[in-house]
């Protein structure tokens, strides 16, 4: 059996104002799997998938990605490659002032690799807009349900080795839901990426998900 | 109104007739504006965008002592400029005064606060949450640099465009500093003041008409510019 993705041994995260807001005392996620993390608002999911996602330092314990030790060094000289492996979608969708494709192939270009028209296409099909009729399109032109599917687009073209959601369907219409949904999963079922989502939706995480977690307070306090 | 009917006339014979007083003027403006507005460029785009994107010691203070050199009276400027090129002043060896870049430095401190105080808000107020995005996406720090320019790019343009039109409708500056000497150092608002005075308003309006079609180009080229970066 190979090692985990992620080790994370007493790992303990603050923001500003030195409240640890985040205890985890032991958590392991195998490559592949599906992690659901559920909890009230400010319980520490965002939190938990910030650090996953290298964009918050541990301020104690330690945290294992890939068989490398994450520390403060390697936050610092290579915080970029790690998070090129590990790829999060915030819960507020943030595109550039581009056009459709354009901030689809924007992290593929951050990576100095081809951005061909086919890949943006398929990735937009993943989350069920056309290339055709999207793809040139300004950010601006886009309704918010459409800018979160292509924020979530620009992601599933990296197939990266992780993929960290913080609540991928908040605010989707039903329809548009259901496509985020599929994508979601298609980047496991695709290049076996490791999925940790953030979600309300209990039922979506209950059937898709190999392990829910809870929160609360910034500690794990159950899992199914 | 008939004087100011026969005025715009005349305004425009002047104009057909590519008037070399008046040219001088316009010639005189380009060279002036282009000096200035280059000079503010240069220094004020990476300053401003050193000064929305760094968080240093004494940025506050920065910040505030470039809006206060917004709201300084562009007369002080003429009188400070003018102290430092004359002859007794500590650059007066250098013999700029009554010269167009001589004029070009006046309105440069006139361009550059502008130019610094519109970038920097630019580079602020883009989304806090793009940072976060970009860096999420696998930016380094350089790339995570020119991300934050990049999108700052609009705010940046119209802050190039307001400095543009504040220096080439500058009058005290270019009056004091340039002397407003014909054929040499008269700039298209310096001979529109002085035309007017004298009871010449043919040439005052047709000066004015290029000031105004120059005015409309430059916000032309902005809007231009803006749908362009969106595509």
């Amino acid at each position: 059996m190979s090692a985990p993705l992620y080790q994370l041994r007493g790992v303990e995260a603050v923001y500003e104002g030195n409240e640890c807001v985040l205890h985890v005392p032991r958590l392991d996620i195998a490559r592949g799997e599906i992690l659901g993390l559920a909890g009230h608002n400010g319980s520490g999911k965002s939190t938990l998938l910030k650090l996953l996602g290298f964009l918050l330092e541990a301020r104690a314990g330690s945290l294992t990605f890939d068989g490398e030790l994450v520390d403060r060094a390697a936050l610092r000289s290579a915080g970029h490659l790690l998070r090129r492996k590990a790829v999060l979608q915030g819960q507020d969708t943030c595109l550039l002032k581009r056009s459709v494709a354009a901030n689809v192939a924007y992290g593929l270009k951050l990576r100095g690799l081809p951005a061909p028209r086919e890949r943006i296409a398929r990735a937009l099909a993943l989350v069920g807009l056309d290339y055709a009729q999207y793809g040139g399109r300004p950010w601006m032109r886009l309704s918010g349900g459409e800018a979160r599917r292509v924020a979530l687009a620009a992601r599933l073209v990296l197939d990266p080795l992780a993929l960290l959601l913080d609540e991928p369907t908040s605010g989707l219409d039903r329809a548009s839901t259901e496509h985020v949904k599929r994508a979601v999963l298609s980047a496991r079922e695709n290049h076996g990426a490791t999925l940790v989502i953030v979600s309300h939706d209990m039922g979506w995480l209950s059937s898709c998900a190999d392990r829910v977690l809870t929160l609360e307070e910034g500690r794990i306090v159950g899992g199914l | 109104m008939d004087y100011f009917s026969e005025g715009l006339t005349r305004a425009v014979e002047l104009l057909l007739s590519l008037d070399p007083e008046a040219f001088s003027a316009v010639w005189a403006t380009a060279v002036v504006t282009a000096l200035a507005l280059a000079a503010s460029l240069l220094i004020g785009l990476p300053l401003g965008f050193a000064l929305g994107h760094f968080r240093f010691p004494g940025r506050r203070v920065a910040r505030l002592f470039v809006d206060w050199m917004l709201s300084l009276p562009t007369v002080v400027i003429g009188l400070i400029v003018y102290a430092m090129f004359t002859t007794r002043g500590p650059l007066g060896e250098w013999g700029l005064l009554f010269t167009l870049p001589g004029m070009g430095v006046g309105l440069t401190l006139l361009g550059l606060p502008i130019i610094l105080s519109m970038t920097a808000t630019a580079v602020e107020s883009t989304d806090v949450r793009l940072t976060e995005t970009v860096l999420s996406l696998g930016a380094d720090r350089m790339q995570l640099l020119f991300a934050t320019l990049s999108e700052a790019r609009f705010a940046m343009a119209l802050a190039a465009a307001s400095a543009f039109g504040r220096i080439v409708s500058e009058v005290g500056i270019a009056m004091m500093v340039g002397g407003n000497i014909k054929w040499h150092t008269r700039t298209i608002t310096t001979a529109i003041a002085l035309e007017t005075g004298k009871g010449e308003f043919a040439t005052g309006i047709a000066l004015g008409i290029v000031l105004m079609l120059v005015a409309l180009v430059v916000n032309l080229l902005v809007a231009l510019l803006r749908r362009r970066a969106v595509a």
